[in-house]
């Protein structure tokens, strides 16, 4: 029989260690659209709490923005709801081509292709583009989606320490006879915020002749002072040889993904990316609207100064306060409560404190490296960081973590 | 053998090279190293003891400890 007991026993089993140890994630329900404030059903069936957003990608402010939302309307009205094709039999528009356009000019690339995300790319990427003589040399944190990416691929896999140049450098000596290699990166890191050495890491790539793979999903529309990423940031546009990023963050906040970089590169992934030849092609309402998104921010670096601003402000208030941080030039702000339990008390007195913010901790981050990741956005005024961060010091004061170090708080 | 890889693992994976570890240490059921990293491992040993260990007999569980590291290397 299909989905015997024996097999339901099995899985409800597993389900059971997940919720013993603490790990069982509960969905959030969001009556309202992303933005600064959200009304929140938690758990479902309870009255709606107003809170302020301290944990999503909205980087920019953009996923309800009113151009946003009225480019998607116009997609809508003339170019229809769905292609109901891959891209390569018939599910390419005029949009898509002028999207890849536009995106390869904001980023300084040759040449970009769509994905449904940023997933996607980089299940795309390794596998198309390397075989079993070629090796990927990657960051030991990088996304899990790289890390599944690379899986797929032929290509052998090393890793070096996190943003350690030094060994870097020693892995490259030690595969330099290899046909192809590719060095693999973040931008900037999810978990903790910090940003990649691309200067350094072109630079060893140009000694070794790798190619360089940057994904900056948390980047792309707001690092470096025109928004273009970590590549402006570092100085090194025009020498990474594949970007990906998404859409689902910044640029939006939809769906949607992108590789953009050499042209062969992206000509190969037109011809043999698995995803791409196997999965819908973009919805005409995410083409136009991530157009629309690029119109705003050529138009004005306003929304990344602003969050800029903001990230800073944070930044320093929280250090002052006497939280640990995670130090850094990025809207990802991780306050560091290195225990587990610590981190899903002060998440959940937070929440009744009026601020969402979710506490990480292992196996999605190493064991004993619990935190509160807070990502600040443009549409955060300074009256939503001054009630934040009133929250997290009250807070702060009744668990006693203020002005603590690492070993206090281990010891909590 | 044994610490020859122990050097290796300290080095390579380590943040805190005074770490202590034995033979019998659980490196990847503890968390102190995480299971992506067995391709270095793998690596590291064709080159440094000259034996090619096939991808499926390196996994989280047959490379936990440097002990159980060491008899699937013998056994090549």
């Amino acid at each position: 029989m299909a989905y015997s007991n024996q097999t339901r026993l099995s899985y409800q089993n597993i389900l059971k260690e997940i919720e013993d140890n603490g790990l069982y994630k509960n969905e959030r329900i969001i009556c309202d659209r992303q933005g600064a404030e959200v009304k929140v059903e938690f758990p479902a069936g309870s009255e709606q709490k107003e809170l302020i957003n301290m944990c999503s990608n909205n980087y920019l402010g953009l996923s309800s923005h009113p151009e946003v939302i009225k480019a998607a309307h116009e997609a809508l009205d003339h170019r229809g709801y769905g292609l109901s094709s891959v891209r390569f039999i018939c599910g390419t528009q005029d949009i898509h081509k002028e999207l890849e356009a536009r995106l390869s000019t904001f980023l300084g690339t040759e040449d970009t292709i769509l994905f449904s995300s940023c997933f996607d790319a980089n299940a795309a990427v390794f596998e198309t583009l390397l075989d079993e003589k070629d090796i990927m040399i990657s960051d030991r944190l990088v996304h899990a989606s790289i890390i599944d990416g690379m899986r797929l691929a032929k290509a052998q896999h090393d890793t070096y320490k996190h943003s350690d140049m030094k060994h870097l450098r020693k892995k490259l000596e030690m595969y330099q006879d290899r046909p192809r290699k590719i060095i693999i990166t973040d931008g900037v890191f999810s978990m903790d915020g910090d940003i990649a050495k691309l200067d350094e890491i072109v630079a060893l790539a140009e000694e070794f002749d790798a190619m360089v793979f940057v994904d900056d999903s948390h980047a792309t529309g707001f690092m470096g002072q025109k928004g273009k990423g970590v590549h402006e940031l570092c100085d090194v546009m025009g020498k990474i040889d594949i970007i990906t990023t998404t859409f689902g963050k910044a640029l939006g906040g939809a769906s949607g993904g992108c590789v953009s970089g050499r042209k062969e590169l992206v000509d190969m992934l037109r011809q043999r990316g698995r995803p791409y030849l196997f999965s819908n092609t973009l919805a005409p309402t995410i083409t136009m609207a991530t157009m629309k998104v690029l119109d705003i921010l050529e138009a004005s670096t306003e929304r990344r100064d602003k969050l800029e601003h903001n990230m800073k402000w944070w930044r320093k208030e929280l250090s002052e306060a006497g939280y640990i941080i995670v130090p850094g030039d990025s809207p990802i702000v991780p306050i560091m409560l290195y225990d587990a339990k610590l981190a899903q008390l002060v998440s959940k007195d937070l929440y009744q404190e009026g601020v969402f913010a979710v506490g990480f901790f292992f196996p999605v981050v190493a064991k004993g490296q619990a935190r509160i990741r807070t990502q600040l956005s443009a549409a955060h005024d300074q009256k939503h960081l001054d009630q934040a961060l009133e929250a997290f010091t009250r807070i702060g004061k009744k668990y006693d973590i203020l002005g603590k170090t690492k070993q206090d708080l281990i010891g909590t | 053998m044994e610490e020859k890889l122990i050097e290796f693992i300290i080095d390579e994976f380590l943040d805190d090279p005074d770490t202590e570890i034995t033979q019998d240490t659980k490196l990847i059921s503890s968390g102190l190293i995480d299971s992506f990293s067995l391709v270095s491992l793998q690596t590291y040993i064709e080159q440094e003891f000259g034996k090619k260990i096939p991808a499926p007999r390196i996994t989280a569980e047959s490379f936990d400890t440097v002990r159980q590291m060491v008899e699937v290397i013998n056994q090549f």
